[in-house]
């Protein structure tokens, strides 16, 4: 639909200036077509890439549910024999990673690629190519981790993958190899993704967005790049030391060779800890804006939610050892991490009291995004509470390494960080696609999930408590029937939880089927990014209206009288519209597409598989990043008119024809 | 609507009562609320109200959901609500609240921090040492005059009741967890380093624990029993388990003695156990003490010592029986455990099978590595005729 703008040539202003082909041997054009899949392949277009990332991210939602639901099936019933304890042992490591890594982490990036720039009036991120580096490198990591069960075996050391049961002599196959230098690629993706939203954050905002005034969403993400930029620093240098311990023989961690294997865990965790916060934030961000609209009233409270967000960041760095209460810390450095993850519970707790403060007074709507969203308080709260519990280092001497810590993390992860990834769909699916999604279907949708994440999730707090340890590949009549018994439930649960999601999978597809039947407001939002159209077009806005408050667009389409103190509408979104298309701006600079952020991405894993298996491979890897780095760095960032067919000769192309 | 909000707080009851239900039970051997020890009740007595003051947050909580769904739910009219932005006199209380009441938690959990590690001295510790997938316990001191000094064994570990013993946890490979949960919480095993700790148990008796860290294929099968006895039986263990194992006197036995120095002893010791060599220059026979290598055939360099086999109640990393139940239920069983049970009361089936072909009773890596070493009891290829030869002499090991 959308074509990208040709640049302005000279020729309106000035004779033109004797054309010679940039392109080297004649041969190279650089992508231009913004349809078909080259367009998609070569974008450099944040809603695209943003999508991208979210089917990508979907597609490892789907295969690590699937490796979930093999290992409920193998715990079903004592001594099961689906599995055997090595695939068992691989099944937990690639669930683990697929969901944080794979899936809730690039998810997150989904939504904060594709509306960040909407939120905050800007016409894409700070970076174009550098934001599709990152997609590819994504989607690149996350086929070479998965390259590994085709080349020697799957990892089996956990998501974790404590030293020195990491090392080559426990762990023989190339699976730990390509799990570090998978989580390597992805860590560039993350890091280069970051540092791209903190400068488009900072500095592309609409004129009049202080930071004070951005979307709460924003705000949340824009912690969550901070995380990122100090925390992924960490995991990849403890992954470089652990592939240069596999491959070069190193002995960073090698107990034998007198290495203290903690180490391992204080890098991991140190990085491991601020994860958790950046896997949970983006959705805390996302009901922070689903709850005000169909509450109907402003988010109560933003300055303290937002603080509250900035602090969380600032704490998370405080407490990681908390996973290590039982790895042998003195009782000094154990009771000030105790203390310290009591306290971040006070930050967390603030934003629940906060959301229901929203609701509090309100006329809740409850639409599927709201039910999600609801769902987050309720579930997460759950999570929390039983996170306090293990904070508690005592207790947790007992709990750590049971079920009851995975029934927290879950209730956690899942009622938090994967209900508000849920909410955000049904919510931004009519602004992404033009489509709402069904309500009905949403509504069995929701109803399934909450009703399989408790029954999956709530046995295992019991069965914890009742003494069962994780990572076991089979569980024993000998632990009890409280642990035999919650276990069955869990698995039930699970599979209740799989039909949830597949009933969201139908709703995607009829609703891809039918027509485009999304109002331009369909649920009387407050923020910016519904002041334009569904989806929006390619540059976003035809202009960039000024922002005067948090909910810019909820007071330009409501008005308090000042007499009564009624709220009056004002405008309607299609005004506000038609308003801003009569002010379109006349000339719109977009970033061409280019070939070399996925030519850059696809030398990386080359390099991964030449360390593990030949380093002439690695050079080979080397010169395709080299190479991809030159000539992006010699690349202008719009196309010249000679790489359109035939060659844009005349003016500019106007927005009106733009379509 | 106010249906399933009151659905989701009865539920979130349910889910409550449940959780508490799960204290009750004595059929769960690895109970975490269920403490049968000082340390372990020290620990119980800090967290039930800890998840009771979380489980009554948790249901004002979820009140309070349920109300705000119910009372301000969209009845239609089309007017919006009051916009209320905040009210930061409330904010602050609702901040401090919490932390007030997290104080409150932290002071007598950071005290229990300090009460549990501190480490009494009854004269004796005990190192514990994990290896893939068993536990080997080591003693030294003396308790009541008894000396303990020179006792390995693995499986169980044996206490006297009543005394606060202090352990020292380590690795010989990757990291293990030490868990005996009606005892104690766990502590880590890792190589390089010693990690102090304690166990106390109030009454005699035997308790369940549990590897809880991952430690690779086995991880699953890597248990440990705690064994309280009495003053006066802990002293007559001692005693026994520093006795060497003495020569068979059964043919039989004495012919496994044979199949055990030849196919076992290159890594299980046996205490005691000789074997005639002959001097190749002078062809002149003298007994010699069997001497184990198992650094040189396993990557953790151990394996389990025999030498009191028959005075253990588990087998294989503590996860078969090596008796048969109607033996251990006998009430006679306590008192012949601490100097070993007769030949008859042995569990056979498991006990050959495992001789069979051990890496099927168990996961382990039954081939070599690149070291030549294995982890975990390979397959040993031995016939029917030395495993019965072999059981022969393995009951004689009291």
């Amino acid at each position: 639909m959308a074509i990208v703008e040709k640049p302005p040539t000279p020729l309106e202003l000035a004779p033109a200036p004797v054309v010679v082909p940039r392109q080297a041997f004649g041969l190279y054009k650089r992508p231009v077509s913004t349809t078909g899949w080259k367009s998609w392949l070569f974008t450099v277009d944040h809603k695209k890439l943003g999508i991208m990332y979210g089917v990508a991210a979907f597609v490892f939602f789907i295969i690590g549910g699937i490796e979930a639901l093999l290992i409920r099936l193998q715990l079903a019933r004592p001594n099961g024999t689906i599995l055997s304890a090595q695939t068992y042992n691989e099944l937990f490591t690639t669930h683990a990673t697929t969901m944080v890594f794979l899936f809730v982490m690039p998810m997150g990036a989904a939504f904060w690629n594709y509306f960040i720039p909407l939120q905050i009036g800007a016409r894409d991120v700070a970076f174009p190519r550098i934001n599709a580096l990152g997609f590819w490198l994504f989607l690149f990591g996350g086929l070479f981790f998965y390259l590994s069960l085709f080349l020697g075996g799957l990892p089996d050391c956990g998501w974790f993958c404590y030293a020195p049961n990491s090392g080559a002599v426990f762990s023989p196959t190339n699976g730990v190899d390509f799990w570090a230098i998978a989580l390597q690629i992805t860590g560039i993706a993350s890091l280069t993704g970051s540092i791209n939203i903190i400068v488009t954050v900072l500095n592309m905002r609409a004129p009049g967005m202080t930071l004070m005034k951005m979307p709460i969403f924003t705000w949340m993400v824009l912690v969550v790049q901070f995380l990122l930029v100090f925390a992924i620093p960490v995991i990849s240098v403890a992954l470089f030391l652990l592939t240069f311990q596999r491959v070069f023989g190193a002995t960073f961690f090698d107990a034998a060779a007198g290495a203290d294997p903690l180490l391992w865990q204080h890098l991991f965790w140190i990085f491991g800890h601020p994860e958790v916060y950046i896997l949970i934030l983006p959705s805390f961000g996302i009901v922070s804006e689903i709850l005000p609209v169909f509450s109907r009233k402003p988010l109560f409270g933003y300055p303290f939610v937002v603080f509250s967000g900035a602090a969380i960041g600032f704490m998370g760095w405080g407490v990681w050892a908390h996973h290590m209460f039982a790895s042998g810390l003195g009782p000094v450095s154990v009771a000030v991490f105790s203390a310290t993850t009591m306290f971040i519970a006070v930050p967390t707790g603030v934003k629940i009291i906060n959301w229901i403060a929203t609701m509090w007074g309100g006329k809740i709507r409850f639409t599927t995004a709201m039910l999600f969203s609801i769902g987050l308080i309720v579930e997460f709260t759950i999570g929390g509470l039983s996170g306090v519990t293990h904070a508690i280092a005592p207790s947790d001497w007992q709990q750590t390494d049971t079920y009851h810590i995975v029934a927290h993390f879950h209730y956690v992860l899942f009622g938090g960080a994967v209900f508000g990834i849920f909410a955000g769909f049904y919510y931004w699916w009519p602004k992404m696609f033009g489509r709402l999604l069904d309500e009905k279907l949403g509504k069995w949708n929701f109803w399934l999930m909450v009703l399989g994440v408790n029954l999956t999730f709530a046995p295992m707090h019991i069965s914890g408590l009742a003494g069962q340890s994780r990572r076991n590949y089979i569980i024993d009549d000998v632990q009890g029937p409280w642990v035999t018994s919650m276990n069955l439930i869990a698995t039930i649960g699970a599979f209740v939880l799989a039909v949830g999601v597949l009933i969201f999978i139908i709703n995607v597809v009829k609703t891809a089927r039918g027509p485009r039947n999304a109002p331009l407001d369909p649920w009387d939002a407050r923020t910016y990014e519904w002041m334009t159209t569904s989806p929006p077009k390619e540059h976003n806005f035809d202009s960039i209206p000024p922002v005067h408050s948090i909910d810019e667009f909820f007071h330009r389409k409501y008005a308090e009288d000042h007499d009564t103190g009624e709220i009056r509408k004002v405008a309607t979104a299609e005004e506000i519209m038609a308003e801003q298309e009569a002010n379109a701006d006349k000339h719109i600079h977009l970033p061409s597409p280019s070939y070399w952020p996925i030519v850059l991405a696809s030398g990386v894993p080359v390099i991964g598989l030449g360390l593990i298996f030949s380093v002439p491979l690695a050079i080979v890897g080397g010169v395709i990043v080299l190479l991809g780095a030159y000539g992006w760095a010699l690349e202008p960032s719009v196309a010249d008119d000679t790489d359109f067919d035939p060659p844009a000769g005349g003016p500019s192309k106007e927005l009106s024809t733009v379509g | 609507m106010s249906n399933r909000g009151r659905r989701a707080v009865a539920g979130a009851a349910i889910a409550a009562g449940l959780v508490l239900l799960a204290g009750c039970g004595d059929s769960s051997p690895l109970d975490t609320w269920n403490p049968k020890g000082v340390d372990a009740q020290k620990i119980h007595d800090l967290q039930w109200w800890v998840f009771a003051i979380a489980g009554i947050v948790g249901i004002v909580v979820f009140a309070v959901v349920a109300v705000a769904v119910v009372k301000f739910r969209d009845r239609g009219d089309d007017r919006l609500p009051k916009q209320v932005h905040g009210a930061p006199k409330l904010e602050v209380a609702w901040t401090i609240a919490p932390a007030v009441l997290l104080a409150g938690i932290a002071v007598p959990t950071l005290a229990a921090v300090f009460d549990l590690t501190k480490q009494d001295d009854p004269g004796f510790e005990i190192t514990v040492i994990g290896q893939q997938w068993w536990w080997e316990y080591q003693y030294r001191g003396s308790y009541n005059g008894q000396s303990l000094d020179g006792i390995v064994t693995s499986g169980e570990m044996v206490i006297p009741a009543g005394v606060r013993v202090p352990l020292r946890t380590t690795s010989r490979d990757v990291i293990h967890s030490w868990w005996v949960p009606a005892l104690n919480g766990k502590r880590d095993a890792v190589p390089n380093r010693f990690h102090d700790w304690n166990i106390q148990a109030f009454e005699p008796g035997d308790h369940l624990g549990w590897c809880t860290e991952f430690c690779g294929l086995s991880h699953a099968n890597m248990r440990a029993h705690a064994v309280a006895l009495t003053p006066e039986n802990f002293v007559a263990w001692a005693k026994n388990q520093q006795k060497p194992a003495a020569k068979p006197t059964d043919p039989t036995a004495l012919q496994g003695m044979g199949v055990f120095a030849a196919q076992c002893a290159r890594c299980h010791t046996v205490k005691g156990l000789t074997q005639t060599v002959k001097d190749p220059t002078t062809g002149v026979e003298t007994e010699q003490p069997v001497i184990a290598a198992p650094d040189q055939q396993l990557v953790s360099g151990a394996a389990p010592s025999l030498t009191h086999l028959m005075s253990r109640t588990s087998f294989a990393g503590a996860i078969y029986d090596l008796k048969k139940p109607g033996c251990t239920n006998d009430p006679a069983y306590d008192q012949a455990y601490p100097t070993g049970t007769a030949g008859n009361c042995l569990n056979r089936a498991d006990m050959e099978s495992w001789l069979r072909n051990a890496p099927e009773m168990k996961p382990m890596y039954a081939q070599l590595n690149d070291d030549k070493k294995y982890r975990g009891m390979p397959a040993l290829g031995l016939s029917e005729q030395q495993i019965d030869l072999l059981v022969a002499y393995l009951v004689t090991l009291k």
